[in-house]
């Protein structure tokens, strides 16, 4: 019999991994999984999902090197496995470049994604732009296939999804033994932390089968990713930008600066528009916190704040979030396990 | 001038790009005809996947490795212009691999960013204990054809569909140059003891999530013979086998069936793949290419000939 019940709040792509990491691992817990919004409607549904990370300033490098590593190697192993069509999970090779040389040359992920070395001379003509490069093949993991392959496996080991908004912690403390909050943007309500903040996203979805690789502007802002059935291409890095809907100056720019980079794009049709709201804070927070809820006392765990590195850092942070969950259940009253 | 091509492949289509390329203004007026039986989408090119990788080693034969180079950088030249897409040319990357080390290949240096793998590319291949990694191109042949055959004859270039039994045939209607690009077939032109048909079949399926070519190699075999996974624009190209002296291009199920097996083995997510058609073609396989000129007499009068088979 499942005797503590732990619930998580939001099912994107953090969510649902947090889900499946505990619920896979703690038989004994019954899971639920609460969200507003499910795929396709979730933030992790629109994102092109190319395995790639930035730094967190204020987090320990072991740390982070650790949530990469994990992250990729779990999605590694499937993209290598017969499930990888299933799972929307693929192996992508490609190039970063840059227009001036950058400060770090060897950025921590580069010995975790496969085979990193600098683009030569002859690769980085086709840029004129761009005077440095760096060539890698990593992986790029498709939410809205992925998402819905998540929660096959989250409820064949027993656990429920809920579609249901929840507007405080409160309603919760009843329920549940241990809540688990991956909402987010949610959480600046949810928990009232003011230190997430939008940033804005603009992609459209183009038809380019012909290209198989990745192009990525080191500025972050303009990149070209082919996917299993259209080529994700963007973007806009807008901070504190809550517009969700489709800015024809961002499409225009997208455009532009795309072609720049790939001539073929120019010939592409464009196949769909989509903003998203990265969920963004200056370190994304993973800790638990103890909390008093309508007379209870009842551990979180956060997991939230991932800002553009969500899919990268999905599988890492929800093991690490499991080990938060494992030390709540060490520390809970005899009774509640019972 | 009159010039006729006889082939309608890839080699006669660029050969008359060439030509007139190089002659048109040269050596006017000039008449570029192409006689074929076999137009685009029949021809052995259209069912190639398209992958531009030579023979490993040129074992000697430089001009070959030189042909291959300036093909390449030609191609690779065509990406940045508008016309590429309808070229049907673009870049992929992808692996060669080996059960044991060998040698670098004629090739390195012409393809982009050619490397040994690592460790954990090589654990991603059991069975496989070396190999390459590099970017190379693609020229999927029934896009490039129909572009080659719209490109010239917007420059007036005449296309025949017709089998020339002999050179004769075509010097008698006043053919000044003939150009024998007639590939596998040659033999029934003039026999040439060295040319064999190197047969190949092919698994055509739906795969879009595969962005890689990946070619096996095994040292007791030829090329080719040993499981390969190229995928294309649409569909990804499964092979192979590379049966020298056969000349069916029927399609045989025991083919399929090695292939098959050995690509899922190689790929454990083909099996999700949905197989959409089978193909089989003979590549021209000869010791070396053969590019030379020949004047062959017919009674009184001399035909001049350039083979490029």
């Amino acid at each position: 019999m499942k005797s503590v019940r732990v619930v998580v709040v939001g099912a994107g792509v953090i969510g649902f991994s947090t889900a499946v990491c505990i619920a896979e691992a703690l038989p004994f817990c019954s899971v639920t999984l609460l969200a507003e919004k499910l795929s396709p409607d979730t933030t992790s549904d629109g994102a092109a999902g190319i395995l790639f990370a930035a730094q967190f300033p204020d987090i320990p490098l072991d740390r982070q090197r650790r949530w990469f590593k994990d992250s990729f190697d779990h999605l590694l192993a499937i993209a290598q496995s017969s499930h990888s069509p299933d799972a929307g999970v693929m192996l992508s090779s490609g190039c970063q470049i840059f227009k001036e040389v950058p400060a770090t040359k060897k950025p921590f992920w580069s010995e975790f994604v496969i085979g990193f070395r600098l683009m030569t001379d002859r690769e980085l003509k086709r840029f004129p732009d761009h005077k440095y490069g760096q060539a890698f093949t990593t992986i790029k993991c498709e939410c809205s296939t992925y998402l819905p392959w998540l929660e096959k496996r989250f409820r064949k080991t027993g656990g429920q999804v809920e579609q249901r908004k929840v507007n405080s912690l409160q309603e919760l403390s009843n329920g549940y033994d241990i809540i688990v909050n991956c909402s987010g943007l949610g959480s600046i309500t949810l928990v009232g932390d003011t230190e997430v903040y939008p940033v804005r996203g603009q992609v459209l979805k183009v038809e380019a089968p012909w290209l198989q690789h990745f192009i990525r502007d080191g500025d972050g802002t303009t990149y070209i990713y082919p996917g299993i059935h259209s080529v994700t291409i963007g973007g806009t890095k807008q901070e504190g930008d809550w517009r969700l809907q489709v800015d024809d100056g961002d499409t225009k720019s997208i455009l532009e600066r795309c072609s720049r980079l790939e001539p073929s794009i120019g010939k592409a049709k464009v196949a769909s528009e989509w903003v998203g709201l990265r969920p963004s804070r200056r370190n994304l927070r993973l800790e638990r916190e103890m909390m008093q809820l309508q007379g209870r006392r009842v551990p979180v765990v956060h997991n939230y704040g991932h800002g553009a590195w969500g899919v990268t850092l999905s599988w890492g942070t929800a093991l690490d979030a499991l080990g938060l969950v494992r030390q709540c259940l060490h520390e809970m009253p005899l009774r509640a396990k019972l | 001038m009159r010039v006729a091509v006889i082939g309608a492949g890839v080699i006669g289509l660029s050969t008359a790009q060439s030509i007139y390329q190089q002659y048109h203004s040269i050596a006017s007026p000039l008449t570029i005809e192409v006689y074929a039986d076999r137009f685009t989408p029949l021809t052995t090119s259209d069912g190639a996947a398209g992958f531009w990788q030579p023979y490993l080693y040129d074992n000697g034969k430089i001009q070959e490795t030189k042909w291959n180079k300036e093909t390449f950088d030609y191609l690779l030249s065509c990406l940045s212009s508008p016309e590429s897409v309808k070229m049907g040319v673009f870049l992929q990357s992808g692996y060669n691999l080996f059960t044991e080390p060998v040698p670098d290949p004629s090739f390195k240096d012409t393809v982009l960013g050619f490397r040994q793998l690592t460790e954990r590319e090589l654990q991603m291949f059991p069975g496989y204990n070396y190999g390459w990694f590099n970017t190379a191109l693609m020229v999927e042949g029934k896009t490039y054809l129909p572009w080659l055959m719209d490109w010239l004859q917007k420059r007036g270039v005449k296309f025949y569909q017709r089998k020339i039994d002999s050179f004769k045939e075509l010097a008698e209607t006043g053919a000044d140059l003939i150009i024998n690009c007639t590939g596998v077939r040659s033999g029934e032109l003039q026999p040439d003891l060295e040319l064999k048909p190197g047969r190949g079949q092919i698994v055509k399926v739906d795969a879009p999530w595969l962005k890689h070519w990946i070619l096996t190699h095994d040292r007791y075999t030829e090329s080719y013979n040993s499981p390969y996974i190229i995928p294309g624009s649409r569909l990804v190209t499964v092979g192979g086998v590379f049966q020298v002296g056969n000349w069916s291009e029927q399609c045989n199920s025991t083919d399929h069936k090695k292939i098959w097996e050995n690509a899922c083995e190689l790929e454990p997510s083909l099996k999700h793949a949905r197989i959409v058609e089978d193909w089989a073609g003979l590549r021209p396989v000869r010791s070396k290419v053969r590019l030379e000129r020949e004047t062959i007499q017919c009674g009184p009068t001399a035909i001049e000939v350039i083979h490029n088979s």
